[in-house]
């Protein structure tokens, strides 16, 4: 089973794409180098990481269904 | 789209009426506060800001803003009503990107609590905005 990846704003621009699966990743640094190696702009930009609705700083393990967002520093109101 | 918090395009005069309509058989409310947040045609680097496109987590704004309406109604006990809407895609120069309206009891916490949805919004709603220009050149912006 696999996990979804959501990118926003800059990162959405950079990467081509709103989201990508992977499948096999077993926590969040192991996501960032293959994320890295299939986009490795996105090394020269800031971003929080949300799992699951959830902004965690630091590592975390990862599970199949989990979704995984890359947010740029945001920019409402 | 599902999200109670999100518009497709500018938020309008109707969305005002609607909340409005919707508060006048509230009789116990004194006050409303409404902060409407405007696409401003800045002058950035020779270039006008014509327009800004927002994107959005949608799954995220909705958890987000239920927690600062949440947190809102819990610090100030004379609001009755929050209300939050934020557009998605492109908004115009001149064009409402933002409604944050208040309702109390009285007009001094409806205010206050106005002001503080608007600062927990900034830093807090996954929003992103694009700003086009003239040229048809864009870049995007981030809340200081």
């Amino acid at each position: 089973m696999e996990i979804k990846v959501l990118f926003f704003g800059v990162l959405a621009e950079v990467t081509g794409t709103g989201f990508k699966h992977y499948n096999g990743v077993i926590n969040l640094s192991d996501l960032y180098h293959r994320i890295t190696d299939d986009f490795p702009e996105i090394a020269h930009y800031n971003f929080r990481i949300a799992l699951n609705n959830q902004i965690i700083e630091g590592e975390h393990p990862i599970k199949p269904g989990d979704e995984v967002a890359y947010l740029p520093p945001f920019a409402g109101g | 789209m599902a999200s109670k918090y999100l518009i497709e395009g500018p938020v309008t005069s109707v969305e005002i009426s609607v909340y409005l309509d919707g508060m006048a058989a509230a009789k116990d409310t004194g006050g409303h506060s409404f902060f409407l947040g405007q696409v401003r045609a800045d002058f950035l680097k020779g270039k006008i800001v014509m327009a800004i496109e927002y994107s959005a987590y949608e799954s995220m704004v909705n958890t987000e803003a239920d927690k600062i309406v949440e947190s809102v109604t819990s610090e100030f006990d004379d609001v009755r009503s929050v209300r939050i809407i934020h557009s998605t895609g492109v908004v115009r120069a001149g064009e409402v990107s933002l409604a944050v309206m208040v309702s109390a009891g009285h007009r001094q916490q409806a205010m206050q609590a106005c002001s503080k949805t608007v600062e927990l919004i900034k830093e807090r709603l996954p929003v992103w905005k694009k700003e086009i220009y003239e040229d048809n050149s864009h870049a995007w912006r981030e809340n200081q």
